[in-house]
């Protein structure tokens, strides 16, 4: 019969220090670490959008209730921020604070939002709860959001005066990165 | 309110899990009744508020309350309820949060199992298992928070992925996984206090292998299960991709699996004590590697979680955890005194050993394979990807090796075995493995692996099946029991060992199954108009016509296939391509005619209903049906392996006094 433990209050083994086990521990588990570290600053989702650098694609689309069309033709000329975006999107709720406020101060950048596979009643409701300063466009077949690449929302788009599409933003801006990505379409530096 | 509520539970749990944590780390190192009895209390509070908490989410997602942050967020009111209600685990809040549930009902179970036994150990098990909660409650708490309040919530949200919706198979996968996953942490926190303890005997190894068993088996279906469906859902034609996920949950299994077998050795020999302890260890940091594979966006895969700011809080955890495992191995390792020796030699001690040995460098394979990709980019910057390849290339050979043993370890005797006994045991399964090759060369088998897979196969099926039987044919012999007589004794006296044989047989008709699979397979890709045939082996397809069908949830085109095999109608398929309520992307169903020898395996690649065309992705898989067979007979056995332990302990438990059982010494 092997020793078992037949002492309810028994006193532990004492302490054996083992430097192989150690050795054999740290040669393995240190680099995982390291290696694992390293890695978390990478996104495997980003995938640099092949968007950047090019002519922004056109679109031509009606306001949310209605109204004349808008296209990217009347845009020529001024940077423009389009931000794709639904109201069962939480971040974009979270960030349409951020855009309205920046809509508004920053008058010689157009801002158009854009509505990613929502109904218009009830964008049209949460647009007249919430107020805009800028305008919404439907875009009932999703041809803009596939023209644009949209995985999904919020992704928001900063397009130089020339109509070039400078830098991509996936998931809820906030005011700093609004300001910073605004100044970029404005110098055009992708 | 239910933000609020379920915000509450969460931090009461998290201050049920630390303060248990303490109470049992500081019982473990000063014994005392009173101490044990406060664990054991917070043990079953940390279980309850768990359970409360997932009740408040599952309430309020199948209230579509979008005041609630992980509602808003994976909840829909256009989707069907069972949807609903399996959102719960379908997003990565949620999921961290069932963890939570699963944690706590293990925690109680095996708390509440060995209230009466080990004094030494269990309170050090409690105190770890209760930092695990402790942490996950932590993650719930921040990091990770499902019960986030959303101002001015939306009035409808996406719904969870689509992919999760497409098949049925989606609300038992998670489940089974977690089970195993999460299950792993009991004997996580058992092998530690053996190392606490500094002892590893033959009484203690017993509810260590118990619970490292039923993990074992949750894991062992969950791993299939997701694999089966891939195969049903995905639409390209596999079952197993090498997927890093797939790999998460594989790696553990690997681990598990060789500690379940080195357990034995410690039970009969006393010896691999340390060994044993360091793959139990071992199981669940990999469980916790996987988490943080799937949860932290590091690798990309069908499952991984979109970004999220758990990632650097779990490598916390893991490095904590690695930290503490090495301390504890270097510092306890040597408490753990051999009781006797391995024999060396051709014996059944030997192939334990060179079982042990495979499964330890399969998973060195594995995880290597999983995360090279990390070192090259953090070493050049270059994005890549081990591919297939590398691991068939290397699993192949590893498999085989591993059916050989699994044949040849059970026919050899304990200790050293004489020339006769080799040779008797040794020479008949030679005639079952011959004869399974052979078939499999008549039924055009080429390869060579596939057929050595086959040749070992049948040597191990028969060395199985003769294993199950020994018992049966002695017992018929020297008590001159009837047939049925004699398996029920023979089967209720070694149960345990019959369970195992049973999970062997399970396994190699597994590997057998995968190697015909994945080799003796047909495909052809096509693009049909409507009217138009094709075919592939003894089957044809007809493309009927293409229609729409239109579910609240989803919006499908359907093509109608007419089958025929050898000119005679198998009736009807209908693969799907979907396209679900918020989601952009197209989604695929395959349609699979499953029979005992072969799958007909049916995709949409694309589908246009105007011109109706479809271009089809058609295969012929052979055996695959095996692998789920197989699957649920290796779970049976586990399981029967599993439930007379238990019982039979309970009984022990509920004996009055005097209590003969050494191990329940400390009882008053």
């Amino acid at each position: 019969m092997p020793v078992t433990s037949t002492a309810g209050a028994a006193v532990a083994r004492a302490t054996r220090f083992n430097p192989r086990v150690l050795a054999a521990g740290a040669a393995f588990v240190v680099p995982l670490l390291i290696l694992l570290a390293l890695n978390l600053r990478r996104d495997p989702h980003a995938v640099r959008s092949p968007l950047i650098g090019r002519p922004a694609p056109a679109f031509s689309l009606a306001p949310v209730g209605g109204g004349a069309q808008v296209s990217l033709e009347t845009l020529r000329g001024r940077p423009a921020v389009i931000n794709f975006w639904a109201t069962w999107c939480v971040p974009c709720l979270e960030e349409h604070a951020a855009l309205r406020a920046a809509a508004r101060h920053q008058r010689d950048v157009q801002f158009l939002g854009i509505v990613y596979e929502d109904e218009e009643a009830r964008t049209q409701a949460f647009l007249q709860n919430r107020s805009s300063s800028y305008p919404s466009l439907m875009d009932p077949e999703g041809r803009t959001a596939i023209a644009y690449g949209v995985f999904g929302v919020p992704e928001t788009f900063f397009i130089d005066a020339g109509g070039r599409i400078v830098e991509k933003y996936v998931g809820p801006l906030d005011a700093r990165a609004i300001a910073a990505l605004v100044a970029r379409a404005r110098d055009g530096a992708p | 309110m239910v933000p609020v509520l379920g915000r509450l539970l969460i931090l009461l749990a998290l201050l049920a899990a630390s303060a248990g944590a303490l109470v049992g780390f500081a019982t473990g190192a000063r014994p005392s009744e009173a101490g044990w009895a406060w664990a054991r209390r917070l043990a079953y509070a940390f279980a309850a508020l768990m359970a409360l908490a997932n009740l408040t989410m599952e309430y309020a997602l199948l209230t579509h309350d979008f005041s609630v942050g992980y509602v808003a967020h994976v909840g829909s009111r256009s989707v069907p309820t069972w949807v609903s209600l399996v959102s719960l685990w379908s997003s990565l809040e949620g999921s961290i949060l069932f963890w939570g549930l699963v944690m706590g009902a293990y925690i109680a179970i095996a708390t509440w199992q060995n209230r009466f036994k080990y004094p030494e150990y269990m309170p050090y098990a409690v105190g770890v298992w209760l930092a695990c909660g402790a942490f996950f409650s932590f993650l719930l708490a921040g990091p990770a928070q499902p019960f986030a309040t959303v101002p001015g919530p939306p009035l409808d949200g996406p719904g969870p992925n689509p992919l999760l919706q497409n098949h049925h198979l989606m609300i038992i996968h998670p489940p089974f996984l977690y089970a195993g996953y999460v299950g792993m942490t009991i004997p996580f926190g058992l092998a530690c206090a053996a190392l606490l303890v500094g002892r590893l005997g033959h009484d203690f190894i017993r509810p260590l292998r118990n619970f490292l068993l039923l993990p074992w088996i949750f894991l062992t279906v969950a791993i299939v299960l997701g694999g089966w469906w891939a195969y049903e859902v995905l639409g390209w034609g596999g079952y197993w991709a090498w997927d890093p996920v797939e790999n998460a949950s594989f790696l553990p299994w690997l681990t598990a699996t060789a500690a379940l077998h080195s357990a034995l050795l410690v039970e009969r020999k006393g010896v691999l004590k340390g060994w044993t302890a360091t793959l139990v260890i071992a199981t669940f940091l990999l469980t916790i590697l996987g988490t943080f594979m799937t949860r932290s966006g590091v690798f990309n895969s069908v499952h991984s979680f979109t970004q999220s700011a758990i990632g650097p809080t779990i490598l916390v955890f893991l490095a904590a955890a690695l930290l503490f495992a090495m301390a504890l191995l270097t510092l306890r390792v040597d408490t753990l005194v051999p009781e006797g020796r391995l024999q060396t030699g051709p014996s059944r001690d030997a192939a334990f050993l060179v079982q042990n040995l495979l499964f330890v460098l399969f998973t060195f394979t594995v995880l290597l394979g999983t995360v090279f990709p990390l070192v090259v980019e953090a070493v050049r910057g270059v994005q890549m990807s081990v591919g297939r390849p590398y691991f068939d290339k290397l699993s192949v050979p590893i498999g085989v090796a591993l059916l050989f043993v699994m044949g040849v370890g059970p026919a050899l005797p304990w200790g050293r075995a004489t020339k006769e006994q080799l040779r008797r045991a040794l020479l008949p399964p030679l005639l079952t493995a011959s004869a399974l090759a052979l078939l499999g060369f008549a039924a055009g088998v080429r390869n060579a692996w596939t057929a050595l897979a086959l040749f070992f196969g049948g040597f191990t099926a028969q060395v199985t099946l003769s294993e199950i039987l020994l018992p049966v044919r002695q017992r018929m012999g020297s008590h001159g029991e009837s047939v049925v007589q004699a398996f029920r004794q023979a089967q209720r006296r070694g149960r345990r060992r019959f369970g195992a044989y049973v999970v062997h047989a399970g396994a190699v008709l597994v590997i057998v199954a995968i190697a015909v699979s994945s080799t003796m397979g047909a495909s052809k890709e096509i693009q049909l108009r409507a009217g138009e045939t094709t075919s592939l082996g003894a089957y044809t397809v007809t493309f009927v016509d293409a229609d729409r069908v239109v579910e609240p949830h989803r919006d499908s085109v359907r093509a109608r296939m007419d089958v025929r095999k050898n000119g005679r109608s198998l009736g009807t398929l209908y693969p799907r391509m979907s396209r679900y309520e918020r989601q952009r992307e197209l989604i695929g169903t395959p349609a699979v005619r499953t029979s005992l020898t072969e799958d007909l395996y049916l995709s949409i690649q694309n589908i246009d209903l105007a011109s109706r065309t479809v271009g089809l992705l058609v295969l012929v898989n052979p055996m695959v049906g095996w692998i789920w067979i197989a699957t649920a007979v290796m779970a049976l056995g586990g399981l029967i392996a599993l439930v007379p332990a238990w019982r039979r302990e309970t009984v022990v438990v509920r004996l009055p006094v005097p209590i003969t059982s050494a191990s329940a010494g400390g009882l008053r």
